[in-house]
């Protein structure tokens, strides 16, 4: 019995106080930290937490949504797809053969042309943009392997043309960051791109992304829905560019509208630069198209009747000292108002105009919407060039009714052909019917507006079946369309030279014209500049006319107005 | 509550806070990794429904009609209006 007992008290106590010890150590440490904590929210909360905000949390990239590009039936023109980069960082590629292989094959670029880069570069270089959905996945899969580190995938857009480069020129460009360059991409920016604020994003090992939040915002990007139907756009530019082709043009153009509401359903550039349409930035002196406005002018005023016969003076007019026109295309001493058209009298075209007066002239054109921009206001439009009448020499204003000494732009020669069409009204043009947003908002544009009556309704009658007399009797029968009634004039212009003088070595030819003329559904012009192999309005543009009328008519089921065509 | 009870609850408490931290950690990865997946396969079937708007606009379907098979747009004039 040595051993004595431990007194039961002490044992507790002792376990007791241990505990409370090591509780009490236990609930320092939360309450240090806790301290700290309250120290460092309390007086360093500005330095720690712009520190964390920047180790914790990274900004991704700004991105930028960006709408659709529609034709009039919904056919996208321009669409975004989200694609990616890829580049190298130098420093951080682990083995450059291996690294420079596999991209090699991957990407389908020759090995040479990647180490080329590599030895121009410094730190980092892109190897390929615009990478496909497919090869992404495959770049993905090694980026944590050794093999692929250094390689850096970055995200971007490819705005994608379905139809090639069909109306490329009307819908411009946008870059990868979806930002419009030019064209309706550039004018209709605002509409069409939203910024969407920066996602702040979690930084995880290997440049793993952990989602933190992203800035819940409403979108309210629009797509943009055009006049352009792309069937008519297509066959438009078929024609154009196998007829510019043919006769070697620098340029051509070809525009359709309907004549009714003032839209465009076609407008071809030739040759296709994007953002660069030539029915709107292009001017020239019309010729012979012009004297459609002049003659309707004159009509209209009630100084020559349809009836009149003008004397052609022998086929050669003095107008001035040292200022002669000449037709030498016929060999009749009187010329009927219908026949000046179809045998494309200057003579004529002049003395009608000389009758009208520069005062009266000046008026008409003005009042047709030469000398003005139209309201579409395409980038680069011009106003053409039509100088105030007090200017004009008797020689001026002859010269005026067969087209030179005033510049005009395409789809203002198209719209005045539109009124006549129309029954006298110069209808506003539209080439983008609507946009509409991604809240379901929809803004319409393209509501036909009247601007003025140009010509009283009897006058386009007369107008009507005198250049319906030019397509079936004068100059522009390779127009003619089985089955339908077609109005239209030629043109062929000379261009001024450099030297200052008219050449026949450069010049433009047009055709100008409607179809059906009973109930007109279509307006179309063609112009083809400085062709290299001479060529005539009548001869070079009007088939192109037909060409673009003919499955158009077809497309649209346009019933036929003539009833003995078989 | 004895402090010992303090200590575990604090303890299980710190266990859980730990817990779903790396949950939320994983789960973001996952989540993220996810969505740049979708992102792909988004991209991808919008890249073949462009290519089936290629192939199906007048640009390709009107020659291989031509060539292939023969056929020629319509006259306008024989086209049969049908009257609603």
């Amino acid at each position: 019995m040595l051993l004595r007992k431990r007194a039961p008290i002490a044992q507790g106590f002792n376990l007791k106080r241990r505990m409370s010890i090591l509780g009490f150590l236990a609930l320092m440490a939360p309450v240090i930290i806790f301290a700290r904590l309250f120290y460092m929210q309390t007086f360093l909360h500005e330095e720690f937490s712009s520190r964390a905000e920047r180790a914790i949390y990274n900004y991704l990239a700004e991105d930028r949504l960006r709408g659709t590009i529609w034709d009039t039936n919904g056919r996208p023109l321009a669409q975004s797809v989200r694609t990616h980069s890829c580049g190298i960082s130098k420093k951080y590629v682990q083995d450059k053969n291996k690294t420079v292989d596999f991209l090699s094959q991957t990407l389908g670029i020759p090995k040479k042309q990647i180490l080329d880069k590599w030895k121009r570069a410094g730190h980092f270089f892109f190897v390929a943009k615009k990478i496909k959905p497919d090869v992404y996945i495959q770049l993905a899969k090694v980026l944590r392997t050794p093999l692929g580190q250094g390689i850096e995938l970055t995200p971007e857009y490819e705005r994608i043309h379905p139809y090639g480069s069909s109306a490329l020129d009307l819908v411009g460009a946008a870059n990868s960051k979806n930002w419009g360059l030019s064209g309706i991409e550039q004018m209709y920016n605002g509409q069409l791109s939203q910024d969407i604020s920066r996602k702040r994003a979690k930084h995880a090992r290997r440049g793993e992304v952990i989602y933190d939040r992203s800035l819940k915002e409403e979108v309210t990007v629009g797509d943009v829905y055009l006049t352009i139907d792309e069937v008519a756009q297509y066959y438009t530019e078929k024609a154009l560019r196998a007829a510019a082709e043919e006769v070697g043009a620098e340029h051509g153009i070809a525009l359709v509208q309907d004549p009714k509401n003032g839209r465009i359903l076609a407008a071809a550039s030739y040759p296709v630069v994007d953002g660069q349409s030539l029915a709107f930035q292009f001017t020239y002196e019309p010729g012979s198209t012009f004297k459609t406005i002049a003659v309707a002018s004159a009509l209209d005023a009630g100084s020559v009747h349809v009836a009149d016969s003008i004397d052609m003076e022998g086929r050669r007019w003095e107008v001035a000292k040292g200022f002669v026109v000449r037709d030498n295309q016929h060999k009749k001493d009187f010329l009927s108002i219908p026949e000046i058209m179809q045998l494309s009298s200057n003579i004529g075209a002049g003395k009608i105009v000389l009758d009208l007066g520069a005062k009266n002239l000046f008026y008409y054109i003005k009042a047709f919407g030469f000398g003005s921009k139209t309201d579409i206001n395409f980038n680069g439009e011009s106003k053409g060039s039509v100088p105030p009448y007090h200017t004009w020499r008797k020689v001026d204003l002859v010269t005026k009714g067969y087209g030179y000494g005033v510049a005009v732009t395409p789809v203002q020669l198209i719209n005045a052909y539109s009124a006549i069409a129309n029954g006298g009204i110069l209808m506003q043009p539209h080439l983008v019917d609507r946009i509409e947003y991604a809240n379901g908002e929809v803004e319409k544009l393209a509501k036909p507006i009247k601007i003025r009556r140009v010509l009283k309704e009897e006058t386009t009658v007369v107008m009507k079946k005198v250049l319906q007399s030019v397509v079936e009797a004068g100059s522009g029968k390779r127009a003619r369309i089985t089955g339908y009634q077609v109005a239209g004039k030629t043109g062929t212009a000379e261009k001024l030279g450099k030297e200052g003088g008219y050449g026949k070595r450069s010049h433009v030819v047009s055709f100008a014209g409607f179809v059906p003329v009973s109930d007109p559904q279509f307006t179309i012009l063609v112009i083809l500049d400085n062709p290299s192999k001479y060529s005539f309005g009548g001869t070079a543009a009007a088939p192109v006319f037909k060409e673009i009328a003919e499955p158009l008519l077809a497309h649209k089921g346009v019933k036929p107005d003539q009833l003995d065509f078989e | 509550m004895s402090t010992f009870k303090v200590v575990c609850l604090i303890a299980l408490v710190a266990f859980f806070v730990l817990w779903v931290r790396t949950e939320v950690n994983r789960s973001g990865r996952t989540i993220s990794q996810l969505q740049n997946e979708v992102g792909i396969k988004k991209a991808r079937n919008q890249y073949l429904k462009l290519e089936i708007l290629r192939l199906s606009g007048p640009e390709v379907i009107i020659p291989q009609a031509q060539e292939k098979f023969g056929l020629v747009p319509i006259e306008p004039q024989r086209v049969v209006v049908v009257e609603e």
